[in-house]
Parts: C-alpha cells; structure tokens; sequence
C-alpha cells in the first residue's frame, strides 16, 4: 500500500502526465467553447418547421415502403428511379434503426441526443492515447533514469514493484477516464439543455459505448507499460505502434490486396479495435462472389464485439505477462 | 565479531550476440564484519560494481552464494532492505523533481517517517538546496543526495559505490567525517572507491578485488605490511662509497642519483651506525611505508607503463574453458572510454 501510496505521488508528479492532462482539458475546453459559440436555442418556428420536415421526412419513407410493397405484388409498375430491394423489410420505417427527427433540420442547433455518441467517441480516442503514452513513460522514464533501480534497493521485490506501478497507473488512468467522461458529458448534456436541444439521447447504448471505451483506455495504457517494459525505454513503445502501423497496417494490407487475400481485415488490430468499440464492424469480401455470377451474393461479413475482445485482451494481458517476465530476470545494470 | 556481507564464490558473466560471453565476477569472496568500514577496492572493470549490484539484487549471480545482515541474498533481501543504505554507481534521479520530493517519495515507499528527509539534507549538506530541482544540481550535489537517500532508512549498513565521485576536496572531506561518525554510531560501511588515499584514511579492513576475483584482503595495516619491503631511503654526502659500504655490510641498495634505496633492513641503526664508523654521516634516513596505492598497483598489475595506454583492469583477457574470457564491467568500460 505504501509503495501504491508513493506511486501515485510519483505519477501525479511526472511533468508529462500533468501535461497530458492539460492537453486534455485544453481540447475539452475547445471542444466546448466551439460548441457553445455554434449552437443556440431554437425558436418555436424553427422548431415547428424543422418537426414538420421530419414528418414529412418520415412520410416519405412510409410511402416508398408501401410503393415497394405494391411492386411486389404487382398491383403497381415500378418504375427507373425506383430502389426495390430483395425484402421490402429493408426500407420498412418501422424496422429502421433510427428515423428522421426535428433534430436533423435544425440549423446551428447543438443536439445533445444527436451528437453524444461522436463525442464520445472523440473523447475514448483521447483517452486512449493518453493511456498508451503515459503508460510508456511512466515506466520507460523510470528504466531508462534508474528510478526503477532506485526503488528496488528500497523494495528489492520486483513484481512487487512492477505490479504497483501498473496497479497505479490502471487505477490512476481509469479514475481520470471516468471522471473525465462523466464530466464531458454532462457539461454537453447542459449545453443542449441551455444552449441548444436535449434530444432524446439513448442512454443505455451511450453507457455500453462508455464501458467499452473505459475498457479499451485501461488495455491501451497496459500495453504502453507492456511495451516499454520490455524495451526498457518509453520511445521502445512508441516506435512498436509506428512500426505497427506503417508495416502492418499498410504494408501488409496493400500486400494483401495486390495478393487478393480473403478477408485480410482478420488479420489487423485495428479492425478488432473497432469492433470492440462499435460493437461490430461490416465488411466486404469480394473474393468470396467471384464465382458467382447470376444468383444474389451477399459478400459481407461481420466481426463482433466479442472476437474484438479476445483479440485486444488477448494481446494485451500476454504482452504484460511477458513485461513481468523479462523484468524478473533481467539485469539492472 | 557477525558477518554482516558474505560473498563466497560469486560469479557472473554477460553474455551479448556480439561480444560473446565477458566474465565480470569469478569466484570472488567477500567478508565483512559489524562495526567495519570496509573498503573495497579494484580498477576499473575489475568487477566491484557487478559485486555490488549482485550483492543488492539487481543483477543475478550465476554462481556463488551471498548474505546481508544474515539474509541469504536475493532471495531474503527483501526481510533487511529496510536496515541497509546503498548507492550503486552514480545514481540516477528525475531531474524535474526536487530533492525533498525524491527523498520524500522513497521515504513513503520504504516506511520511513518524512520527517528523516530534512534530517539528512542536513547531514549531506543540502538542506537549503533541497527544494531545488535535481537537473540543476552539480553531480558532486548529486551525489549528495544519493548518500542522503542511503541514509535515509537510519541504516544498519551502508553500502556506497564511489560516494565521493564528483565532489570538491571539501565535500570530501565532509564525506570521510560523516562516514567516520556514522561508523562511531556503530553503523557498518561498505566502501568502493578508486581514491586509494581515501579509502586508507577511513577504512579500518580492505578488499581488493582484480579480474574478478579477490587479491587481498584483511586490516589495512596487515595488507600493508605485508607488502612492506623495509626499505629506507638514505642521502649521503658520497652516495657511491655509502653504497659501497653498504654493500659489503651485506645489505642491497639501490643508487638513485644523489640518494639511496636500502631494503630489507629492519633496524635503521644498521645503516647509520656502518655508515658512520667509515666518516660517511646520515643527512637523511626515512623509511619508506608501502601506501594503499602502491600494493593496490602491485596486486591489481596496474602500473601505468609510459608511452603505452593502459587497457581496462590490465588489458588481457584470461582464458577460459569456452573461450576468451574479457574481465570487465560494461558500464565502468564505458567510463573509461568516455
């Protein structure tokens, strides 16, 4: 607990963290003052005619579904411009995930409900890789220094002290994360409310969207300790991701295409990053029709939330696992 | 008296792609007792600091068995951490932070009471800097503060790689007051350092350590006399004749310019005595004492040689069963070559 209790000194201490979280309070505070100079309360005859063109809006797709269901039977002709899909269920109102709202013809009017999810969104970014750096630095700053020398020779315990440094910074990374998010939101939910429309925000998908991205900000700070652990400095992090990314992500990937690889998206961090995140990524594999040719083939495949999280976790917790290992037996010198 | 460090047969080697296996530490022994201010000596390379940092923990032994405080080392450090002070090296320390703040943050992680961090500015002579950032410290202020972090924990043992690197005559002399009365307080000090005069005006027992392995050891004034050749040096008005006499008196001299070097003779009266019932009168007869420095560059096989760069901790590397084996120490080497 003491060693926790020093840790957290020491974290809060570090220039780099204190100036990450500026950073982040700077683009809070962009974010908002933007947001507040572009919106502003709209008066009832914007209101009254932007619920009109939403239910005009609404009124059209009910006709084209029920102009779909006429082709269908065959009581009406269709004709060039008409989009008939195999299944009318495709353009029924009723099913659709989401239906115009006032919201969508409001002009210069911040909607809390319309645009949380993107803010959201923006913030788990942030956070992630504020997560990834100041967990790189955190520890790469201490190996590289002989802090971490330092330390054993006052707790010569190695998990020990590995383990309360990534104990804290997790636990440091998450109480910021939660804070902050909690935070952004409701100083934009007051925005809307003030300044602007509440909307009708979908609270319960917005909480899921939340958890995932607290979630993903823990992993993202794990593997930046992970890495720079065994690298045994904070740039060995850095340029892991770099390397990552220009090799694999688009070495590989035009590798991949020139190759016609199927479904090379299976293969890359990222697409199992936004599958977490989203709760499912769609994509489209064309190799998969090549040899059809007159029936329907639908190419598209899905990869859920679920994969997402083996894969990210997966990673992660074995990265951290080989930190812990190769600090144990390593020579401090 | 206790064994407060054992080191008995320790051995260690790196091994890297591109330089093969280097052995660092070869069997090397270790004994000190409570109450000591031991010195440990070796050149550069010579493998002091990998004995230290393997008797700390930090790096692992491959052979040999070693204890603190009666706890086997590392596997029982952790239980004596708290009673042993230790500087390894020049220690390192985040530049952004202030000396009061470094110490403050080890003072919470080891148990200690904050209220020691002034006490040993105090003693260390950085009570009014210690509010400063560390980056812009001296390194011999650097070092001051590392010997106040070993302090820290009122140790039982203090254990200090070169604590009077970087620091001014003065600051020296501070730090051999301030090891003598931590050792009247009974507090048992492990000393590493290359300032031989140093080590024999604060040390009561020495190691010596070269090539890794153990060369001398015991009280100062025994590994001293040990090596004392009972020499005298005589100035004469007639050097030529007095070496003359002295010789047929059966006793080896050697002529330097207008003064000789008369060994192995025990009582001085001999030389005075032969050489004045021959009208030959003694100006001056001193007796020359081997110092630290002279059995340390006789044992360790450092004597610079002119004209000829000498290599780290003599330059030729002994053969071992898997190959050629080069006894050095990464990080002293690179001082060296710095």
């Amino acid at each position: 607990m003491r060693l926790v209790r020093a840790e957290v000194e020491r974290l809060a201490a570090r220039r780099f963290v204190q100036l990450m979280v500026v950073l982040l309070l700077a683009a809070f505070a962009v974010t908002v003052v933007t947001t507040l100079a572009g919106s502003h309360r709209p008066s009832v005859a914007e209101l009254t005619r932007a619920q009109a063109q939403a239910a005009e809006a609404v009124r059209e797709l009910e006709m084209q579904h029920d102009r779909c269901l006429a082709i269908k039977a065959g009581t009406t002709t269709p004709v060039e411009t008409d989009y008939i899909p195999r299944d009318c269920s495709e353009v029924d109102p009723a099913l659709m995930e989401r239906l115009p709202t006032s919201a969508d013809y409001l002009s210069g009017v911040f909607v809390f409900g319309h645009e949380a999810e993107g803010l959201l969104y923006f913030l788990i970014a942030f956070l992630a890789l504020f997560g990834f750096l100041v967990g790189a630095s955190y520890i790469g700053a201490d190996l590289n220094s002989g802090g971490v020398v330092n330390l054993l020779l006052w707790r010569p315990q190695r998990r020990a002290v590995l383990g309360a440094k990534l104990g804290t910074l997790l636990g440091a990374v998450l109480a910021l994360a939660a804070v902050a998010s909690a935070a952004y939101l409701a100083v934009f939910w007051l925005i809307g409310q003030f300044a602007g429309r509440p909307g009708q925000p979908d609270w319960a998908a917005l909480g899921v969207t939340h958890g995932r991205g607290l979630v993903l900000v823990l992993l993202t700070a794990a593997l930046g300790f992970a890495i720079a652990t065994l690298g045994r400095h904070t740039s060995a992090a850095l340029g892991t991701v770099a390397a990552y990314l220009v090799v694999w992500e688009l070495g590989a990937r035009l590798v991949f295409d020139i190759l016609s690889v199927s479904r090379p998206e299976r293969l890359m961090l990222s697409t199992y990053l936004g599958a977490w995140l989203a709760g499912e990524v769609r994509f489209f594999d064309s190799a998969s029709c090549a040899s059809v040719t007159e029936t329907f083939c639908d190419a598209s495949y899905t990869i859920g939330w679920a994969p997402g999280m083996v894969v990210l976790v997966g990673l992660t917790v074995a990265l951290v696992l080989a930190a812990f290992a190769a600090f144990r037996r390593r020579d401090l010198i | 008296m206790s064994a407060v460090i054992e080191i008995a047969g320790l051995r260690k080697s790196f091994h890297s792609a591109r330089q093969g296996r280097r052995v660092a530490v070869d069997g090397f022994d270790l004994l000190v007792e409570a109450g000591q201010i031991h010195g440990f000596l070796g050149p550069n390379g010579s493998g002091k600091t990998t004995t230290l940092r393997a008797l700390l923990g930090l790096v692992g032994a491959d052979e040999g068995r070693m204890s603190v405080l009666g706890a086997s080392s590392p596997e029982r450090l952790p239980e004596v951490a708290g009673r042993v002070g230790a500087i390894v090296e020049s220690p390192q320390f985040f530049g952004n932070f202030t000396a009061r703040k470094t110490l403050r943050l080890l003072a919470v992680a080891g148990g200690v009471p904050t209220s020691r961090v002034d006490e040993v500015l105090e003693q260390v002579g950085l009570r009014d800097r210690g509010g400063e950032r560390v980056k812009g410290y001296s390194l011999g202020m650097r070092q001051r503060l590392a010997v106040a972090s070993a302090l820290l924990k009122n140790p039982e043992l203090l254990i200090l790689d070169e604590p009077a690197n970087g620091l001014d005559p003065a600051g020296i002399r501070e730090m051999r007051d301030l090891m003598r009365s931590l050792a009247a307080a009974g507090v048992t000090v492990l000393l590493s350092s290359h300032i031989l005069a140093e080590i024999q005006l604060i040390c009561d027992h020495v190691t010596i350590i070269s090539r890794g392995r153990r060369v001398a050891h015991g009280r100062v004034d025994e590994v001293l006399a040990g090596y004392d050749q009972h020499q005298w040096r005589v100035v004469v008005a007639a050097p030529d004749r007095a070496a003359e006499l002295l010789g047929m008196a059966g006793v080896s001299v050697t002529t330097l310019a207008d003064q000789l070097v008369v060994t192995g003779v025990d009582d001085p009266e001999l030389i005075s005595r032969t050489l004045g019932e021959q009208g030959l009168w003694v100006r001056e007869l001193v007796p020359l004492r081997p110092d630290l420095e002279s059995v340390f560059l006789e044992l360790t096989g450092a004597h610079p040689q002119p004209a000829v760069p000498r290599q780290v901790d003599g330059g030729v590397p002994p053969e071992g069963p898997d190959g050629p084996l080069i006894d050095l120490d990464v990080r002293e080497t690179r001082e060296v070559g710095a």
